[in-house]
């Protein structure tokens, strides 16, 4: 038995082969998630260790559930630095402070020097010592006036050891600084991230930061363990410090790390299933039609004594060794695929840190688990059809009977209903956590994608022979011919065009979605913003130094400024996010929309948004207690309700000077301004750009330029997307191949007649191209609508503080439908070929 | 042997050979044949299986190539013609009447029988198409695909289909050959009635004595060769010739 499925395998290798490569695809697209998430891992958790390798222990501020804003860590005094260092179990002790976006070096040519996605951290280092998580590469630590930084800065800005370089500071003016040396982070780089070190003192004098640090490093001294040198610190330390082992330290901070490989590893993952589910409606149809071709030959086999058994192990060994080759395949293609995403990424503004690509056991087990199971799944309906073929169907000539029409119907709704029922559950609901939310969407949107393939069966003959109409009439016969061919099996054509429905069903869905995006964010602009000019950090929306605010507003140029900043906030226990603002200039660079009450709330007052103050019964002169990330608690007074928080992106409203004195930093995430009376924006804008000139990290942009550049990153996300989920459509063009190649065959002798009566090759090329364009424009209009429909529901779905209204990019849609046609058309230049050069009188005599 | 007509040839094949294979697996399906197929004739072909009356016909109508010798069509010179040319020739020239599968399932009855044409990107004679039309009597089926028509009626159609563009030539392969013996004779008299009325040139290659009885003359082939050529025939000469080849 096996040896008979091994060689109809055999026999129908060039098929298979099609079938194969849409399986490997999908598992290389698995095994290459994998193999990039634990090359990352192992390359960050290497990392870790060897930065913390010589602590024993580390003193830092207790965090609490309001005090991590922004990635800023608490600070605390370093007077208590050496009282740690008095200890005896303690042998060396360090303090160091860390910031990051803060300070950047300038090349010789006015360029900020900074990496395209990681950070630039700005901190303290005290030279080689037991605890360093630095080494010297190059040249000596800094004191004073001297700076090291990596070599990939180094190397970027064109700076040798021992030049002058000039280092954009925080606060006030750029300073000079000698290159010392070059440091390198743990063993393992820099990650991508850039590292610009002082001693301590200078440290703390540019951050801002007098006499504070973040951590202190301790080794222990001969003979004491970790442990016991936690337990002596811990005893000298305030209340608002703790500490805890290098192993501790070291764990948090694979964990931060692995966290967010996790998430990038299961986002990949994601894409990869979605390659996966595609791939299995091709393998379904090949096998189903091999099946159906082969049904007089597995009634031959019934009858001389094959039991329906017999025949189901066949097909599933037929589709188990494919599984197996696809596994085995698709394993070593992950390496590429890794690779072509490392590739990606980098491309798409990310920096990738270097290290081998690794392939672990587990990946191995899952890959194999994966392509044989999604094989084996998609042959289950085909086999189980197989083993129903009857010994009397050997000696019946062809033509097997399709379901009714109600039955399919049926089974289709069967799966379409509860498919968007899950999907709306996910969308709209809420049921509960994020891995239930992503659970309903993705179950439910293949469900729905399942159902609407089956449903499809029912009008694919019509809607393609509509499609087809133009070509009938364009290219007289052989363009009906086409169409005949488009629309004569439905189900066949609803299965082929399947794959490609959902690839672009993904990929338009995307593009409306973005689409949307923008022209909500269009809106806000033009409705919510009265500000001449916006000043943010252009890399990631870090934020900045407030004290830009006060120096922008005395500038004769400058009418009104004011500053934004997010703050964690305690109302009735529940730990809240406010936007502190300049509440006096507040309202001449953002309308938020005031619809009780003022935005000049002052000190003591606070503004709410319209529905939170609906459900919290908050009106005008009420009062609100409310504690602040220093712990600092006050009542304030209900002032303003207003009802756009789109630029505000919080649901509370405060004044900026709570903000400055109760939070960690001063910083601002962005300052808007107009200009005064009367003054030329290009004189207005030059005299802004001089103020910020210190603080090399920031932007200054109007309106358009912030639209234009919003628009710029967005469709670079939506293109990393696209990318990704193309390999749907590719998985999906070898589907069509595939399908041409069968149907060519399955009419081989149809062609002859053809060919006999006085068809040319050409012509017969022609027609089966048209075919597949008819079926492929079919697949992909379907698939269009669908991705409309998606799009339109994720836009109801996502908060209106985010998207707003519906956005359609005809464009690209149309583009979309014209991509799937020519698909279809490349698709089927080998089976169209093929198909020419039949021999006409073998055709015709073919049984 | 040479076999003289009274009318000009519509195709004749001149010391044609056709072998299969090569050395050892070599088959003559063809021995050196020489024949002619006058205008306005109907001319039948039979022989045992293996006898090389299918192999005749494929190559006279331009679907297959002769080993050696030469095939001609009206005047043309098969072997000089290219596939497209071929194609061409076959589309305008020639008519086929298969035993089965005959028409294109996805085009209506109409569709299929100005196939040709079409392909040709013509027209047609358009009274000519109609009067065939009548002729085989399928007026009120010509919107109907295929499936939709009898064994009988798609035999009818692929008649109407080869006579449309005016062939020099039609060959028909067992044209009978699953038909009811009603709808056998039927289809035989609209080819007796093309040959008689309209003056078309028919070839046809049968297995059956009463299919070939309604031909003007039957050739006989045995082994590659033409081993008899009967005009006037009649279906007990005809049995009695087949027995005599047989045995």
């Amino acid at each position: 038995m096996i040896k008979l499925a091994l060689r109809g395998a055999r026999a129908n290798l060039g098929r298979l082969i099609l079938t194969l490569i849409s399986v490997v695809l999908g598992v290389a697209f698995v095994s290459g998630s994998f193999v990039l998430a634990d090359s990352l891992r192992s390359i960050f958790d290497q990392v870790s260790e060897d930065a913390f390798a010589g602590v024993d222990a580390q003193v830092r501020g207790i965090e609490n559930d309001m005090n991590s804003t922004d990635g800023e860590i608490p600070r605390f005094d370093d007077g208590v630095i050496s009282s740690i260092a008095k200890l005896p179990e303690a042998q060396y002790t360090e303090g160091g402070l860390f910031s990051f976006e803060r300070a950047y070096t300038i090349d010789s040519n006015d360029e900020v020097v900074r990496p395209t996605g990681p950070p630039v951290f700005t901190g303290s280092w005290g030279g080689p010592s037991p605890v360093s998580s630095f080494r010297i590469l190059d040249g000596e630590p800094p004191t004073a006036q001297q700076v090291v930084i990596d070599p990939v800065q180094a190397e970027r800005g064109g700076f040798e050891v021992g030049q002058d370089i000039t280092i954009s500071l925080p606060f006030g003016e750029p300073e000079v600084f000698t290159l010392s040396g070059t440091i390198d982070f743990g063993e393992g780089g820099t990650g991508g991230a850039f590292f610009i070190l002082f001693d301590l003192p200078t440290a703390q004098r540019v951050l801002g930061l007098p006499g504070q640090v973040d951590s202190v490093v301790v080794a222990a001294a001969d003979g004491v363990s970790p442990d016991e040198l936690v337990t002596a610190i811990s005893a000298v330390l305030p209340d608002n410090l703790e500490a805890v082992t290098g192993e501790v330290v070291i764990g948090e901070q694979k964990e931060d790390f692995g966290s967010f490989i996790n998430i990038f590893g299961n986002v990949l993952l994601g894409f990869a299933i979605v390659v996966l589910f595609v791939s299995t409606f091709i393998i379904n149809n090949t096998f189903a039609t091999l099946v159906g071709q082969r049904t007089r030959m597995f009634g031959l086999m019934r009858s001389i004594g094959a039991s329906s058994k017999q025949i189901m192990q066949m097909v599933f060994i037929e589709a188990g060794s494919i599984g197996l080759a696809a596994s085995g395949l698709g394993l070593v293609g992950g390496l590429g695929v890794a690779s072509a995403l490392k590739q990606l990424f980098s491309s798409a503004g990310g920096e990738f840190p270097e290290g081998p690509l690794e392939i672990r056991t587990r990946t191995i087990i899952v890959v194999v688990i994966v392509g044989m199971g999604v094989t084996l799944a998609s042959a289950i309906l085909p086999a189980l059809r197989a083993s129903r073929v009857t010994p009397l169907e050997a000696f019946r000539s062809g033509g097997k009977t399709a379901r009714p029409l109600t039955v399919r119907i049926a089974a289709g709704s069967a799966v379409l209903l509860p498919g968007l029922i899950l999907l709306a559950i996910g969308m709209f609901g809420n049921p509960g956590g994020t891995a239930a939310t992503l659970a309903c969407i993705g179950i439910g949107g293949a469900l729905t994608f399942i159902g609407v393939s089956m449903l499809s069966a029912m009008f694919a003959g019509v809607v393609a022979g509509f499609i087809g109409q133009p070509v009938a009439k364009l290219r007289g016969v052989t363009g009906r011919i086409a169409r005949g061919n488009a629309s004569r099996n439905p189900q066949r054509t609803s299965s082929t065009v399947t794959a490609l429905m959902i690839g672009l069903a993904l990929i338009s869905g995307v593009a409306v979605l973005t689409k949307s995006i923008l022209d909500s964010f269009e809106e806000v602009l033009s409705e919510s913003i009265s500000a001449d000019l916006w000043v943010f950090e252009s890399n990631q929306r870090l934020e900045f130094s407030g004290l830009l605010v006060d120096q922008l507003a005395e500038l004769p140029e400058v009418g009104q400024v004011a500053g934004f900043s997010p703050t964690a906030i305690r109302i009735d226990d529940e730990v809240l996010t406010a936007t502190g603002f300049d509440s006096s200039t507040g309202t001449s660079v953002v309308n938020m929309g005031i619809v009780d009450g003022v935005a000049e709330i002052g000190r003591e007052g606070i503004a709410v948004l319209d529905t939170v103050a609906e459900k919290r019964q908050l009106s005008i002169g009420d009062q609100v207690d409310i504690e602040f990330e220093d712990g600092y608690a006050t009542s304030l007074n209900v002032r303003g309700i207003f009802d756009d928080a789109s630029v505000i992106g919080a649901d509370w409203l405060i004044d900026r000077r709570l903000t400055t004195e109760h939070r960690i930093t001063d910083g601002i995430t962005f300052a808007g301004l107009t200009y005064a009376d009367g003054v030329d924006p290009a004189a207005g804008r030059a005299a802004v750009e001089a103020t910020t000139s210190s603080f090399p990290q920031l932007s200054v942009q109007d309106n358009t330029e912030f639209q234009e550049e919003a628009e710029g990153q967005i469709a670079q996300l939506q293109i990393v997307i696209t990318a990704l989920l193309v390999l749907c459509l590719v998985v999906a063009f070898f589907g069509i191949v595939n399908t041409m190649v069968l149907a060519v065959l399955e009419r081989t002798r149809e062609i002859g007649l053809l060919r006999a009566v006085g068809m040319t090759r050409r012509q017969l090329q022609s027609s089966v191209r048209w075919e597949a364009a008819i079926i492929s424009l079919f697949g992909a209009l379907l698939g269009v609508v669908l991705g409309l429909l998606l799009g339109w529901a994720a836009v109801i779905a996502i908060p209106d503080s985010f998207v707003s209204k519906l956005g359609i990019p005809w464009g690209q849609l149309i583009v979309y439908v014209l991509v799937g046609g020519l698909l279809g058309v490349i698709a089927a230049w080998f089976p169209a070929r093929r198909a020419a050069r039949l021999d006409v009188l073998e055709a015709i005599s073919t049984q | 042997m040479t076999t003289t007509e009274t009318l000009a040839a519509a195709a004749r094949i001149v010391n044609g050979t056709k072998t299969y294979g090569d050395g050892d697996a070599a088959v003559t399906a063809l021995h050196e044949v020489n024949v002619e197929f006058g205008s306005a004739r109907f001319t039948a072909i039979m022989g045992p299986s293996g006898s090389g009356k299918s192999t005749l016909m494929h190559c006279i109508a331009g679907l297959d190539r002769l080993t050696s010798g030469e095939a001609f069509l009206g005047d043309t010179l098969l072997a000089d013609l290219k596939d497209k040319k071929l194609t061409e020739l076959r589309r305008s020239e020639v008519g086929f009447i298969f035993q089965s599968f005959n028409l294109v399932p996805t085009l209506t009855a109409e569709e299929n029988i100005n196939l040709p044409l079409s392909l040709g990107g013509r027209s047609g004679d358009r009274e000519w198409i109609d009067t065939v039309i009548d002729t085989v009597g399928l007026r009120d089926r010509l919107s109907h695909r295929p499936s939709e028509l009898s064994g009988g009626q798609q035999q009818r159609v692929a008649v109407a289909r080869a006579l449309a563009s005016r062939p020099t030539i039609i060959f028909a392969d067992e044209p009978t050959g699953n038909l009811d013996s009603n709808s056998g004779s039927e289809v035989l008299a609209f080819m007796r009635r093309a040959v008689d009325e309209f003056g078309q040139t028919i070839v046809m290659v049968t297995h059956d004595a009463n299919a070939a009885a309604a031909a003007d003359r039957v050739l006989f082939l045995n082994d590659g060769k033409i081993v008899h050529d009967m005009s006037e025939p009649t279906a007990e000469r005809i049995l009695d010739m087949m027995k005599s080849i047989g045995s």
